[in-house]
């Protein structure tokens, strides 16, 4: 089998942990990663092993299921938890089978920096896949788009959200999913200019205080559609 | 008694009392008040044995009634059959029915005297009288009431009889007659204070009356002297008295009866047997009343005080009645009750319903109990069962198509720049797995969603209103966990009732509120739609209500036509 080979990454390769206890798709991750040019420092099956490997290795990002051995429940999530207390500066990512808002919310308590919350089916896009990891270790924020989307397209009644024009509501989703104003500019195909307008009237007509950090306004407006 | 007895002693109480206004028949008779008092004294006995013997045919109380009655009149009918052999004869017997009088009054309520002694001075009463009328009857010369040949002759007259030897008898007989009294009322007295529960209360009426025909015995005997309307017509009037006595404890037992009944209506279902004991004791007038139980292991009795009872030898004074055989529970009562056989066995019929429905209540109850439990156990199993479906769903086809998902994200890049067609096929392959996951994501939470199992009502009720097609909010949800079951009845609660809004309500809005009160959990979802919900229907509704049911909660629905619908689960919650 021929392995392409993708042009390095100009400085030091990101390294990451991955707890997954699916032997299959843990490797079939490590694989992909690896072939993205990331370096897996190393696998856990659980959460105690993914700690210890926190421990040992500090990788720049984790990924961990949120469902793990032995109870099968929020194992994953609590390990996230746990590395955000010990070793603030480690990205983690979450990958969850729940486009619920529970579990995203208790992730990123009042500090979404370095936090990524990512439905388990995004695997199958490599290259979105790898930029979440990118992101997560440059400090943004990660939020699937498709549980942004069930947010923001949820029935409302007398909100002000349903003054919004298409336009403002498209930047409103990408500042949910943690875009800074210069990515959302290239996404929308406009100018940083155009995008800061939108944003200071979006604010404006929810009744939002102007957030000028990233971080802030990911919060600011989850909780905002999450009402 | 047979009915031929009973109408030989109507005839004989009639032909009585008939001989006895025949024979005292004086037209225009200054003595008609006393022939009326003693008619109606004498008739009145006789009336009360008849009846007394119906009503206790082994006691002997009828029978001393009817003596008493008897004795009272023939005297005088023969002292008026202008005979000298019947007067002497009635004037032989004449007073003698006081002496039956006493009898009575000793024999009461039993009808048999209770000692030897008793019976010495019963006999010894009879006897003395007797004696006293011969010797009075001796020296009684009839001219001494200033009759001469009108007058039937004395057959035992003495000479021409003597005044002063009559008059130290009379005195005499008196004085004999007070201290028996006196003696009567003292061991009647005793019988009471030694008597407990039915027997002494059938003593109070004889407390009262015995003194009164006591004292009618004394004051028209020969140590007082009243106009002869006061000594032969109105004390007489006195001994109606006696026949009162049996009026009154038939009135009781009748009484006692009526109350039973009223005793078992109003004891509660299911009451304990104490209760039951207490409630007949009451209507029975039997303080010493026992209710017993057969021990399981067959070793004797227990009463509901606790205290061992042997129905082979209950005491004395005391009777054993059986409330049922299937029950193995007995009645352990006075042995005056036993000249009641109807009223005790009115009792026990009472106990044994009362018991009987006790024992169906527990019956039922206990079934109720099983079928609950039945019920929760089948919704927790079914509860138990999805929930491990979601996690085989999870841990197996969820696992296996996001790595698919992956390889087929691995292969469609390789083949991308290769075979570009290859490619977006690959894609297409891909993005069906893809669809597959989220379809099966659906499917799972739809089974059981796992976010209730891992963060409870909060993170759950939150899922479901962030899903809900229509514009929900949440107004509260308490913060805690609360059990399985309770936690999954409160999320199908909620779930179904959304669902039911976005498919029947046609509503703009609506409202879940899930409040912790002590000892339950009370959850409402409303919404601002066209109402007219009923549970009755074939909607999920009933399903619901039965959920709630299986852990003893209630469901209201409460969907006026037009005016929206509220729908409230009402669930014990520790």
């Amino acid at each position: 089998m021929s392995v392409t080979a993708r042009p390095a990454e100009p400085k030091a390769r990101l390294r990451v942990v991955i707890a997954e206890d699916t032997v299959l798709l843990r490797e079939g991750l490590r694989r992909v990663l690896t072939d993205a040019g990331l370096d897996v420092a190393g696998t856990a099956a659980d959460a105690d092993q993914l700690l210890k490997l926190v421990q040992a290795l500090s990788p720049d990002v984790v990924l961990t299921d949120i469902r793990m051995p032995p109870d099968q429940t929020t194992e994953g999530l609590q390990a996230a938890l746990e590395i955000r207390r010990q070793w603030p500066g480690t990205g983690v990512i979450v990958v969850s089978q729940h486009v619920e808002t529970e579990h995203l919310f208790e992730l990123l308590a009042d500090d979404p920096r370095g936090i990524g919350y990512v439905l388990k089916e995004r695997v199958a896009d490599i290259a979105q896949f790898t930029d979440a990891i990118r992101r997560v270790a440059a400090g943004e924020s990660v939020i699937d788009p498709q549980v942004v989307s069930r947010l923001v397209t949820r029935p409302r009644r007398n909100s002000p959200l349903e003054t919004l024009t298409e336009r403002e509501l498209a930047v409103l989703a990408l500042m949910a999913e943690g875009r800074s104003n210069q990515a959302i500019a290239e996404q929308l195909y406009m100018s940083p200019k155009t995008v800061e307008t939108h944003v200071g009237n979006l604010f404006a007509k929810l009744g939002l205080l102007p957030a000028a950090q990233d971080h802030r306004r990911v919060l600011a407006v989850l909780t905002y559609l999450r009402r | 008694m047979n009915r031929w007895l009973r109408a030989a002693l109507i005839a004989g109480a009639t032909v009585a009392v008939g001989c006895f206004v025949w024979s005292s028949w004086l037209p225009n008779s200054q003595y008609a008040p006393v022939e009326v008092s003693f008619a109606v004294v004498g008739l009145s006995f006789m009336v009360a044995g008849i009846a007394a013997w119906q009503r206790w045919p082994a006691s002997r109380l009828g029978l001393l009634f009817t003596i008493a009655g008897y004795l009272y009149l023939v005297p005088y009918i023969l002292v008026n059959l202008a005979n000298p052999a019947a007067w002497t004869i009635g004037n032989l017997s004449e007073g003698i029915s006081g002496a039956a009088l006493a009898h009575l009054g000793l024999a009461w309520p039993g009808g048999r005297l209770r000692s030897r002694f008793e019976c010495g001075v019963v006999v010894a009463n009879y006897v003395q009288n007797i004696a006293f009328n011969t010797a009075a009857t001796m020296f009684w010369n009839p001219a001494f009431s200033g009759c001469n040949a009108s007058c039937p002759a004395n057959v035992l007259l003495i000479g021409n009889g003597s005044r002063p030897t009559l008059n130290t008898l009379d005195t005499t007989e008196a004085l004999v007659g007070l201290v028996i009294t006196g003696i009567v009322l003292t061991l009647i007295v005793r019988h009471w204070r030694s008597a407990r529960g039915w027997s002494r209360r059938a003593m109070i009426p004889l407390l009262w009356i015995a003194p009164a025909v006591g004292a009618e015995n004394i004051l028209t005997g020969n140590l007082f002297h009243f106009s002869a309307l006061v000594t032969y017509a109105l004390l007489p009037l006195v001994l109606l008295a006696g026949p009162a006595l049996f009026v009154i404890s038939t009135v009781r037992a009748r009484t006692a009866g009526g109350a039973l009944g009223t005793a078992i209506v109003d004891l509660e279902p299911g009451a304990p047997p104490t209760r039951l004991r207490d409630a007949l004791a009451r209507a029975l007038g039997d303080s010493t009343l026992q209710l017993a139980f057969r021990l399981p292991d067959g070793a004797g009795y227990l009463d509901t005080t606790g205290q061992v009872v042997d129905p082979a030898r209950p005491g004395p004074g005391r009777a054993v009645t059986p409330v049922t055989e299937a029950s193995g529970a007995v009645l352990v009562h006075d042995g005056g009750l036993e000249q009641e056989p109807q009223l005790i066995r009115l009792t026990a019929a009472a106990a044994s319903m009362a018991l009987e429905h006790t024992r169906l209540q527990a019956e039922v109850q206990a079934q109720l109990e099983q079928v609950r439990a039945s019920r929760a156990r089948i919704v927790e199993a079914g509860d138990a069962e999805r929930r491990r479906l979601e996690r085989d769903l999870h841990d197996g086809a969820q696992q296996r198509l996001v790595t698919l998902s992956l390889a087929l994200g691995m292969a469609r890049d390789r083949a991308a720049e290769a075979d570009p067609e290859l490619g977006s096929l690959i894609e297409s392959a891909s993005k069906e797995a893809r669809e597959a996951l989220t379809e099966l994501r659906e499917l799972a939470r739809g089974i059981h969603p796992a976010v209730l199992t891992e963060t409870g009502l909060t993170g759950a009720v939150q899922a479901l209103v962030e899903r809900s097609p229509v514009a929900t909010t949440i107004t509260a949800v308490p913060d805690g966990r609360f059990p399985a079951a309770i936690e999954a009845t409160a999320y199908f609660v909620v779930s179904e009732a959304l669902a039911n809004v976005a498919k029947h309500a046609r509503a703009d809005g609506a409202q879940v509120m899930i409040r912790k009160f002590p000892g339950r959990l009370l959850v409402e979802v409303s919404d601002d739609g066209t109402g007219g919900a009923r549970s009755e229907g074939g909607s999920g509704l009933r399903g619901l209500a039965d959920r709630v049911a299986s852990v003893g909660g209630v469901l209201r629905v409460d969907s006026p036509s037009g005016g929206g619908t509220r729908l409230e689960a009402d669930i014990p919650c520790p």
